[in-house]
């Protein structure tokens, strides 16, 4: 089946789902829709019916229900399914059934097989073990057990203690969680069972899944990416460069992200940046090889203060920052690096077309996310009403949102409340700040909830941050 | 004070709801032997194990699945022109007239005798974990609440935070909430009955229980 032929389900919503769609109109390919009552404001839905008419669209009762997918899927007559990022994206059983059913369909990710492998971040964990890549000390599989996660946890408080450590610290994770959701920290043996259960409840409700994992946690440390890109051959990846993703809210998600990942020629590392970089590059590529990675995919490491890089997981989908290496990406000299095409190209099953030498890169791009929250109060986020939001576009930056510029939005309770992504490019890292506070100067975001009050965001935030980015 | 003869009569004089039955997700849909004026029936059975009349199945994944009735009733609108479709989700299927049943009756009063205390926020409400174990254990009116009390658990947007009961001490006598299910802000969460006037509260019940004849 030529590539063109195919139709492309988008199980996915708001920002993420728009730039598939997008995607797919430049790849010259039919595109499907879904959505549920409660986004049927969202810009998504919105360019499904501009692009596509009322037949690309379906509403389903849940982005979280398979059957409705597949059945929307078969009834659209779709060949091929986006997962995006979140939702099924990682879900290596969702994906088995969609290239196993009796109506096969092809899941725009990686083979369902490498993802079981990588999904699970104990299983990552061993395999980089294997290969001599370093990883966080813990618990090398998903605890269900209490009297056993405060084993590991005490032995985890000895280790550190033993490498002198001042004050030792352990962190308990959901396992199936992601994104920065269900986890805490634990710094005294103590207080362990109490968070233990509030993260297992936790997980219970919102993942129905018990397992808990505990890590040290490493305190002052940098997170860093690598983006992999590799095509169904599984024998060639490249990567696009590093991103530092290290500025977070309390709750651990990241907020600003910066492509490449250091920036040597413009700060003074206390470790030799380059070398971290060129090392986390070739680990992560060295894994993907191993693994016969076969789609686009995320190796994504802490770097401590003195320079040792960690790999913490490998996250098997398309990320919400993929667009911030894009930006700095050049192939074969040429700007308008896509990666969500270039992910929809090579998950269809055309060869990748270009190897690791005509890969370059050029500048510094950061991505801003744009989030209703406060800041100031634990990052919590504000439900109301966006009255006025807009920019003047420049041809230095991207905005991917899924809130209309020309009518007011009510954001839904039902999801993350990211509003929008801004994706920057300056020819340096002087040049990138600059433009990046022009832009949040200039950025136009009000609205009020149902008591009046106004719409918190976290413009401000990212402009305090911004002056720091890289450095280390 | 709440005049329950009054509020007796006017629920007498119009003794039912029109409930909407909704495909509760796409698929196939075929409607089961029903027209206007059919008279359907919830579940039934001691532990409710028998399902109410069959409406429609709607077939998604090679999977068929029986659309019943939750309530009793009279079948006021089918929607033919969909027999043998593919539906989105929340697609109108069938309008039934209900009846009021005795209990619902008496939760439409004590929804106005009850201190009601409401959601602040359209969220996902769960009960703290101390309340979850007691009302698992022996049921919501095992429950004292008092003022500032750490009851419940808000989700929303995946992010929780413990919501504290403001109100008079007294038992939850009603849980207007479900598990995962979003309430709207301002919806009531909780009845709760204080103690002066738990003799009212009697009252309601024993009036219902006598008064109310239940249709069939």
């Amino acid at each position: 089946m030529h590539t063109k032929d195919h139709k492309v389900l988008v199980a996915n919503r708001g920002e993420i789902a728009i730039r598939i769609v997008q995607a797919c109109l430049k790849l010259g390919l039919e595109f499907v829709c879904v959505y549920t009552a409660e986004d049927a404001a969202s810009g998504h839905v919105r360019i499904a019916r501009e692009k596509g008419g009322e037949k690309s669209l379906y509403r389903i009762a849940s982005y979280q229900d398979a059957n409705e997918l597949l059945a929307v899927a078969d009834d659209s007559g779709a060949t091929a399914i986006h997962p995006g990022y979140g939702f099924f994206a990682e879900d290596y059983r969702f994906a088995r059934r969609v290239a196993q059913r009796e109506n096969k369909l092809i899941f725009i990710g990686p083979s369902w097989r490498v993802i079981r492998e990588l999904g699970d971040k104990i299983n990552t964990k061993r395999l980089a073990r294997s290969l001599g890549v370093p990883t966080v000390p813990g618990s090398d599989k998903p605890i269900y057990d209490e009297m056993e996660a405060e084993k590991v946890a005490r032995q985890l408080f000895e280790f550190q203690e033993e490498q002198g450590i001042e004050r030792p610290l352990v962190l308990v994770k959901a396992s199936a969680g992601g994104g920065g959701m269900g986890i805490e920290e634990v710094y005294d043996i103590d207080l362990f069972k109490s968070v233990y259960r509030r993260i297992r409840n936790y997980s219970l409700r919102q993942f129905s899944d018990e397992g808990v994992l505990i890590e040290q946690r490493v305190l002052d440390f940098n997170h860093l990416e690598v983006q992999v890109v590799s095509d169904r051959s599984g024998k060639n990846p490249v990567h696009f460069g590093t991103r530092n993703c290290s500025i977070q809210s309390t709750g651990l998600q990241k907020r600003l992200e910066i492509a490449p990942g250091f920036d040597p020629s413009a700060l003074q590392y206390s470790f030799d940046a380059q070398k971290v970089l060129d090392d986390i590059t070739e680990h992560s590529l060295a894994m993907a090889r191993k693994v016969g990675y076969d789609n686009v995919g995320t190796w994504e490491w802490i770097v401590t203060r003195d320079g040792r890089p960690f790999l913490m997981e490998v996250n098997t989908r398309i990320q919400v920052e993929n667009g911030v290496s894009a930006m700095i990406s050049r192939i074969r000299g040429e700007k308008g690096v896509d990666l969500i095409s270039e992910q929809i190209r090579i998950g269809l099953g055309e060869p990748l077309g270009y190897t690791q030498q005509d890969v370059t890169f050029e500048g510094v791009g950061i991505e801003y996310r744009l989030i209703a929250e406060n800041p100031d109060n634990k990052f919590t986020p504000w439900v109301g009403c966006i009255e006025q939001f807009g920019w003047e576009q420049e041809d230095w930056f991207q905005m991917h949102t899924h809130v209309p510029t020309d009518m007011p939005y009510d954001i839904p309770t039902e999801f993350d409340p990211n509003l929008a992504l801004a994706i920057i490019w300056g020819k340096d890292l002087a040049h990138v700040k600059e433009r990046g506070i022009e832009f949040l100067d200039k950025l136009r975001l009000e609205g009020a909830n149902k008591a009046g009050e106004a719409l918190k965001s976290n413009v401000n935030f990212l402009r305090a941050k911004t002056p720091v980015i890289l450095k280390f | 004070m709440l005049d329950i003869t009054k509020l007796l009569e006017e629920i007498k004089a119009s003794p039912y709801e029109e409930v909407v039955i909704r495909a509760p997700h796409t698929g196939l849909v075929h409607f089961a032997d029903v027209a206007e004026g059919t008279r359907v029936v919830g579940p039934t059975g001691m532990w409710k194990e028998i399902p109410g009349t069959r409406i429609a199945t709607m077939e998604r994944e090679h999977n068929p699945k029986p659309i019943v009735a939750h309530e009793k009733g009279v079948i006021s609108k089918v929607h033919t022109e969909l027999e043998g479709r593919f539906v989105e989700a929340g697609t109108p299927l069938v309008h039934l007239r209900h009846f009021l049943s005795k209990d619902e009756v008496l939760g439409i009063i004590l929804k106005k005798a009850l201190y009601l205390f409401n959601a602040p926020e359209r969220a996902k409400y769960y009960f703290a974990p101390d309340a979850d174990k007691k009302i698992k254990a022996s049921g919501p009116k095992a429950v004292t609440v008092h003022d500032g009390q750490e009851l419940f658990i808000m989700s929303r947007m995946k992010r929780e935070a413990a919501l504290n009961y403001s109100g008079p001490e007294g038992v939850i006598y009603a849980v207007y909430f479900q598990h995962n299910e979003n309430v709207d802000a301002g919806a009531p969460l909780i009845g709760v009955c204080p103690p002066d006037q738990v003799g009212l509260i009697e009252d309601v019940v024993i009036r219902v229980q006598t008064e109310w004849i239940e249709q069939d």
